[in-house]
């Protein structure tokens, strides 16, 4: 009997395990086993709203209660009869705000959507939001030597004008109005020489593009100060450009080969039919050179240029090219690249290279001056930004150059800006939880 | 001491019975549990696959529009390669073959697959051979032999249309979806329309797409008349819905069998910007008598954009004859692998028809149900996506179960 007595026991104490392992071994309701994949569903259920634009349009009518109910059936319409659903669409805060997300409107067809309830959620943009980009400002002047009276050579195909008015366009957001200055004449260009600003702009520190290629406009008072050489002239552009910290930009071949003016040089033309220019030769920028670095003017004519032929874009350049949205070939020709040994010999620097440099020339880079000589000077006292490259000039190049030297940060609007964004979160559930 | 015996013998019977029991029951618990490991294991497999399919192109990816791309698949997937996300190529739904709904046709003994047979009047039959196979695609997707599916692609938006009768023609229109009626959802129409002509029997097809905007009361029911159409006009009318962030469309065709038969459209193939449609003589579903007359017909091609504004693509009119060996027409459609339909009026000279071909089954709104018979089959995973063919809703539900019984590893 005892022992009848310890089975019992026995099998009680096997019972109270096997109950106790059936307590702790829930196992899942069949729903768990095999579920509907409820968070893609709410995915592909926004999205499906949003095809056409119409969830982000609803989303931003927070008190049109109709577009509201128009939702709710398109949902109760596009989703199984089983499945409940919360649709959500948060405010999205900047700043230093405690909560990211602000509640804007809910709607639901179930109080409570269970334990086992999923959720997606989407970002939806408003459709008046117009991303905008907005430059930073070059806190320079910006002159375009947009002279009636000059003649160009080496930018066939255009005009001076229509160079000019390209800079201006594309140069048009990176300075203030004001900043952005056409220099409309040779006397007025030799009003800027002599510190005079043609209007409330600021002379130091300015950039000066020269559209006619590879003539330098020249004011009738020089020409005939220089009339014996002409080279003097660019020794004097040389000199303002230190002492006044211009940045000259030369768009296409060599620089100061020839000067125009064409009241001065009506009857001369330049070799190859153009009137109202007169070729100086190398001796220009051999004299312009001089001028910035402050040496002892002479007549120098000899031929410096490398003729490196095809270059590319360096990489910071092709990198600001998507920056900045500018994009010019990243392969050139060169066959006017400034020879690396000028940096030594006139106390120059490069700056920034837009061209690859290439068997001792410099297709295209800023060249900053700053004084090495005893005792060394750490300012930049004027700077030449040549692109040694053929014809026909490229704006874009320049302009990819000058933004790369002054890098002006482009401000960009964003979605995730207050009021320009939602987020809208969809929840699905199964009825009976 | 026999007392004692006793008593340990009934014991130990107690206790090996309890024994035997227990075990029974934890073994049954672990059963379970097992088996809803191996349930869970092919419910994620659906998600999977269904993901898979929505969210590929397939490779090549081109093999929707350019039939002869599907004999070198190298992956199976029915996304639009246009889009991203889950949209879906109308092109690539067509090509999906039934395994039973498939039709022979003795006129050019070939067989077709068989996605809408005089549905409402719209024929979408495909020739088999431009058709990619169940078997194919579950290779394809690396599942032969371990699981079967079937795939159904349905509009979201279900939207009837019927003729009321009376002396004109006057439709109601009925727009639900899940079995919700679709209140203040507008509605474009398009109506096409076949009369008489006075060249001989051929019919003139009569258009109307300036559609004023109708809107579904709250039943989800519009109505729309056409007081200068007699209740005996041919016409095929075709409606899109538009609610706040879903659309889909719908449409009847008037198909009438006349003295001298009536026409079916078998799709040849469509590849690469050009269709091939044959315009069969019949009579009802089966084949002409060689005695009946000149069937004449005249068939437009509409591109239909998202804008759901027609554009005229190709006008055919001809004549078909069973009896004087001139039974089918076979016509070369440009359609630039945009989506559309074909509406095609045909006649005795007396009695007019109308029939409609889409060609991508967004145009008009078609389902499409493709892979293995799911029935009897002991556990059946199901997933669900709401995916886009050209701008129309739809819902593609795959119900997947394994063929290795619940014992699926891999």
């Amino acid at each position: 009997m005892m022992r009848t007595v310890e089975i019992f026991i026995v099998i009680l104490i096997m019972t109270g395990a096997f109950l106790t392992a059936s307590f702790y071994a829930v196992l899942p309701s069949p729903r768990q086993v095999s579920p509907l994949n409820l968070s893609r569903l709410a995915l592909t259920t926004l999205e499906t709203l949003d095809a056409e634009n119409d969830l982000s349009s609803v989303a931003f009518e927070t008190t049109n209660d109709t577009a509201w109910n128009g939702l709710q059936v398109a949902l109760s319409a596009s989703l199984p009869t089983n499945v409940i659903y919360n649709l959500t669409a948060y405010d999205i805060s900047s700043g230093e705000v405690q909560n990211l997300y602000t509640l804007s409107r809910s709607i639901s067809n179930a109080q409570s959507l269970g334990m086992d309830s999923d959720a997606a959620s989407y970002i939806v943009a408003s459709s008046n939001v117009t991303f905008t980009v907005t430059p930073q400002k070059i806190g320079v002047t910006f002159y375009i030597l947009n002279c009636s009276d000059s003649s160009g050579w080496w930018i066939t195909g255009y005009t001076i004008q229509s160079i000019a008015q390209q800079l201006a366009e594309i140069f048009a957001s990176y300075f203030e109005p004001s900043s952005i200055v056409m220099v409309q004449n040779t006397t007025q260009l030799g009003q800027l020489m002599n510190d005079r600003p043609l209007g409330n702009e600021t002379i130091q520190n300015a950039i000066i593009i020269n559209t006619c290629g590879e003539p330098v406009p020249i004011p009738q008072s020089y020409a005939t100060l220089y009339s014996s050489d002409y080279a003097q002239y660019c020794y004097q552009l040389g000199n303002c450009s230190e002492l006044y910290n211009w940045t000259w930009v030369s768009i296409v071949g060599y620089p100061f080969y020839y000067v125009t003016n064409t009241q001065v040089f009506n009857g001369v033309q330049n070799g190859w039919g153009i009137y109202g220019i007169n070729e100086i030769g190398p001796a220009g920028l051999n004299a312009f050179l001089e001028g910035i670095d402050g040496q002892p003017y002479s007549n120098n004519g000899n031929w410096i240029t490398d003729s490196p032929g095809v270059v590319t874009l360096t990489s910071t350049a092709l990198n600001n090219c998507s920056y900045y949205g500018i994009f010019p070939s990243p392969t050139q020709t060169s066959t006017r690249a400034i020879p690396e040994s000028v940096t030594a010999q006139y106390n120059l620097s490069i700056a920034t290279d837009v061209l690859n440099p290439t068997g001792g020339s410099i297709p295209g880079a800023v060249l900053n001056h700053i004084f090495k000589a005893p005792p060394p000077d750490t300012n930049v006292t004027g700077s030449l930004f040549a692109l040694g490259l053929t014809r026909v000039p490229d704006t874009r190049l320049a302009a990819i150059g000058i933004l790369s030297y002054y890098n002006p940060t482009l401000y960009k609007s964003e979605y995730t800006a207050a009021g320009t964004s939602k987020l809208v979160v969809l929840q699905l559930g199964l009825e009976g939880g | 001491m026999a007392g004692a015996t006793i008593d340990h013998l009934i014991a130990l019977t107690i206790f090996l019975a309890a024994l035997l029991l227990f075990i029974s029951f934890f073994n049954q618990m672990n059963q379970t549990a097992i088996l809803y490991q191996y349930h869970s294991y092919i419910a994620a497999e659906c998600s999977d696959v269904l993901d898979s399919i929505m969210l590929n192109p397939g490779a090549p990816s081109d093999w929707g529009v350019s039939g002869g791309s599907i004999q070198n698949l190298t992956f199976f997937g029915l996304q639009d390669p246009e889009f991203q996300e889950y949209r879906i190529s109308p092109f690539s739904v067509m090509r999906l073959a039934s395994t039973t709904n498939q039709v022979y046709n003795d006129q050019t003994g070939q067989w077709y697959n068989d996605l809408a047979w005089g549905v409402n009047g719209a024929y979408l039959l495909l020739q088999t051979t431009d058709s990619i196979r169940y078997h194919n695609v579950t290779s394809l997707l690396g599942i032969n032999g371990t699981y079967d599916f079937q795939l159904s692609i349905t509009p979201t938006l279900t939207v009837n249309i019927t003729q009321i009768p009376g002396a004109d023609i006057k439709l109601e229109i009925q727009v639900y979806g899940s079995g919700f009626p679709l209140s203040n959802a507008n509605l474009d129409y398009l109506m096409f329309w076949a009369n008489s002509s006075s060249n001989g029997g051929f019919p003139i097809l009569n258009s109307n797409f300036t559609s004023d905007i109708l809107q579904t009361d709250s039943s989800g029911i519009a109505f729309k008349e056409f007081p200068s159409l007699s209740n005996d006009t041919a016409f095929t009318f075709i409606a899109k819905v538009n609610a706040v962030g879903l659309r889909g469309t719908g449409y009847l065709s008037q198909e009438t069998v006349t003295n001298t038969g009536n026409i079916i459209p078998y799709i040849q193939s469509f590849d690469n910007g050009t269709a091939y449609i044959v315009l069969a003589q019949q009579y009802g579903h089966d084949d002409p008598l060689p005695s009946m007359g000149d069937l004449y017909y005249n068939a437009s091609f509409y591109a239909l954009p998202d804008t759901f504004v027609p554009i005229l693509g190709g006008n055919f009119a001809g004549d078909l004859n069973y009896g004087n060996g001139n039974g089918t027409k076979n016509l070369q459609v440009a359609t630039n692998n945009q989506t559309g339909f074909m509406v095609i009026a045909y006649g005795d000279g007396t009695h007019y028809g109308t029939v409609v071909v889409p060609l991508g089954v967004n145009s008009l709104g078609l389902p499409v149900t493709f892979g293995s018979n799911l029935s009897g089959k002991e556990w059946v995973a199901t997933d669900l996506r709401q995916v886009i063919i050209g701008d129309i809703a739809y819902q593609a539900k795959l119900s997947l179960w394994s063929l290795t019984g619940y014992q699926v590893t891999s």
